[in-house]
């Protein structure tokens, strides 16, 4: 039943990933890639990771989400005509092949390997201890560099995005300066 | 009573808890971080310094100091018995503690050649420009330290992410933010292919530790073709970063779009960080492979000369040179492959390419950094006909440029000959004859254009109307240049004194 269940869900994960890309429209994209995390946090929940399944729905469904509907309702992109048919755009766009190296190679890989996995290396604990404190006990123990300097890298990541981003003393603004440059050819 | 006893088994937890602590803290962690630390709080104190009053006087100060105690903290830990901290995460040993110093004095030089580079409004983001450069070091320290893919591979995007938007810094130009762009989505994209290696690599052994996975390697784990997919595609990803044959098309316009001294620190920090971590982690790969990866190298030795040899731009030209050197390097990892993954020839191996990036840090880093110099007389000067008769003008520079156009060309009595003759005698060593000879004559290639920017500075006439313009060299600048031909010749006419440091 679990496993059955796994296999749909990963079913929908991947249909959906594969929505985004195909889709004409940014915003049913946009949803498919929802029905992607939502699947992908049913997955965790099914496999017992009860704080990434909810971390996932609010991190992404949520908060991810919700930029990217704004990016994409702000740069009005629902309208745009292409004259290609879709199929041909994603021969051309390198798109497809490139996903069917990925799905090929998944997939061969999981074939040959005849379900040959490694057992998972469990964090040993008596039972006594929930989800959330097994993972800040790994969080602040073992995996303590990473944590932190994740931390070093989303700061670095924040201060770069602003760099591109912000608006010089003057009120003029470069990005916009070349857009209204590059608007013709864009478009 | 309930309580009392759900109050002693708290207690007993937090004791559980300390004693990990202590645990994974045990063993100087914080001295062998401090490379690392040292770099991470100059850019914190960067950010503190640009929102005081009056604090940008103190931007030069807290970029030196870091970079130096970086280098410093580095330098101390050369000679030290090789030692696994926090958990195994992290590594020290003499030659993650010479790739921290490479990348200190990399980024120190780079940083120097940077100053007066940039004009106008630009100077307002100056604060934020070196709080990236600082962290894309750290990043870099992190990488070859790394104990473990997921160290690794933070590591690799604290460097990646940074560089992105320094890559697009000068973003009134088109070629700069090409140059962003095209770096972000395809190093997004080589991102995507190492976590999906790493992952398949986790589902066949249980494990991401490097020790672990290297002990789990020796047995059937090798053999087992998700490990082996896995294997493939997170080396993919690291070639993208080292600019490897298939994986180098970005190369070009990224280096030639970004602001000089940014390319100077990618030319030689990020290669030389991937490859700090390809050679520990080469058992990834089986021996089999020894085949692909010397073809791989040769093939990106032939694609970074021959393309170079149509470039009349000079920054596109050392790009294209870089690629080459990629490729150079990329033969010792074929050495360590057919060897079946042999200690001693690993270690062999890494001092090679340790000497090898250095050589290459020193010349690659004068060389560019030069260009940045001669950049703000006008863009002209970046392309071979601005270069004409550049001796009559500047005979000094034209002689420190020609010394490292030898180095990279590789011509006895500079750093560049020994790194490449180091590697050829490890190629011998291993009976790959045919490889080397291949490697040696694609480097001949190479000397083409290398003597062809010699001979236009020293032989050609002046451009008309090319007197008037001089701008001034800085103090600072002068004497990086002059460290840089120091290191070039140091490392040319007595190699054995920097290899008995490694020992």
């Amino acid at each position: 039943m679990a496993s059955l269940l796994f296999y749909a869900l990963s079913a929908i994960a991947v249909l959906c990933a594969l929505g985004v890309v195909i889709s004409r429209n940014p915003m049913q994209s946009v949803l498919n890639l929802l029905g992607s995390f939502v699947a992908v946090a049913a997955i965790y929940l099914l496999a017992g990771f009860q704080f990434l399944a909810a971390a996932q729905i609010l991190v992404y469904a949520g908060a991810i989400m919700v930029l990217f509907i704004f990016v994409v309702m702000l740069l009005n992109l629902t309208d745009r005509e292409e004259s290609q048919s879709v199929w041909m755009g994603l021969f051309n766009g390198r798109i497809l092949g490139s996903l069917a190296v990925f799905a090929g190679l998944t997939v061969s890989g999981l074939i040959a390997a005849n379900g040959n996995f490694a057992p998972v290396d469990t964090i040993s604990h008596d039972g006594n201890l929930d989800n959330m404190t097994l993972l800040a006990e790994v969080l602040f123990s073992k995996y303590m560099l990473p944590f932190e300097a994740a931390s070093l890298l989303l700061l670095a990541t924040l201060v770069g995005v602003m760099l591109l981003a912000k608006r010089e003393r003057n009120g003029e603004r470069h990005g916009a300066q070349l857009s209204s440059q590059d608007g013709g050819s864009e478009a | 009573m309930i309580a009392s006893i759900m109050i002693q088994e708290a207690a007993q937890a937090t004791t559980e808890l300390q004693a990990q602590f202590n645990d994974v803290f045990s063993g100087g962690a914080a001295a062998a971080l401090m490379p690392f630390t040292a770099l991470a709080v100059g850019a914190l104190l960067m950010l503190l310094v640009d929102i005081i009053k009056g604090g940008a006087k103190l931007r030069p100060v807290v970029v030196i100091a870091s970079l130096l105690t970086s280098a410093f903290c580095a330098w101390n830990q050369i000679g030290e018995p090789a030692s696994a901290v926090l958990g195994g995460t992290y590594l020290v040993s003499s030659a993650t503690a010479a790739f921290s110093l490479i990348f200190a004095i990399g980024a120190l030089f780079a940083w120097v050649y940077g100053i007066g580079y940039y004009e106008g409004k630009l100077q307002e983001f100056r604060g934020e420009h070196d709080m990236l450069m600082l962290s894309a070091t750290a990043g870099m320290i992190l990488m070859v330290g790394a104990g473990d893919l997921l160290v690794f591979f933070i590591g690799l995007e604290i460097l990646s992410l940074p560089l992105y938007s320094l890559a697009a810094f000068r973003r009134a130009r088109h070629d700069s933010i090409e140059a962003g762009l095209k770096y972000f989505l395809l190093g997004a994209f080589a991102a995507a292919f190492f976590l999906f290696g790493a992952a398949l690599i986790y589902t066949a052994t249980g494990t991401v530790n490097l020790a672990e996975l290297a002990s789990l390697y020796q047995g059937e784990v090798a053999q087992s073709p998700i490990a082996l997919i896995g294997g493939a595609l997170l080396m993919a990803g690291i070639f993208f970063k080292v600019s490897v044959f298939p994986f180098h098309l970005w190369v070009p316009d990224v280096y030639q779009g970004s602001p000089t001294p940014i390319t100077t620190l990618m030319a030689t920090g990020t290669k030389a960080a991937a490859f700090g971590f390809l050679i520990p982690a080469s058992f990834l790969l089986p021996p089999a492979a020894t085949g692909i990866i010397a073809a791989i190298a040769l093939l990106t030795m032939a694609a970074g000369n021959l393309g170079a040899l149509v470039q009349t731009n000079v920054k596109r030209m050392l790009a294209y040179s870089g690629i080459a050197h990629a490729g150079t390097v990329m033969l010792v990892m074929a050495v360590i492959l057919a060897s079946g993954g042999d200690s001693d020839v690993r270690d062999e191996s890494m001092n090679a390419t340790l000497f090898y990036m250095a050589a290459y840090l020193f010349t690659s880093t004068g060389a560019f950094g030069l260009l940045a110099m001669l950049e703000r007389e006008g863009e002209h000067m970046l392309t071979l006909n601005g270069l004409r008769g550049l001796a009559r003008r500047r005979p000094a520079v034209a002689g420190a440029m020609t010394l490292f156009m030898l180095s990279l060309g590789g011509i006895p009595a500079t750093g560049g000959f020994m790194g490449k003759l180091y590697v050829f005698m490890l190629l011998v060593k291993q009976d790959m004859i045919a490889v080397a000879i291949l490697g040696a004559l694609l480097s001949v290639i190479a000397l083409g254009y290398y003597l062809r920017i010699i001979v236009t500075m020293w032989m050609e006439p002046l451009g008309e109307g090319e007197e008037a313009k001089l701008a001034p060299v800085t103090l600072p600048a002068s004497i990086v240049t002059g460290l840089c031909v120091a290191g070039v010749l140091v490392m040319g006419l007595m190699p054995g004194w920097l290899l008995g440091l490694l020992g």
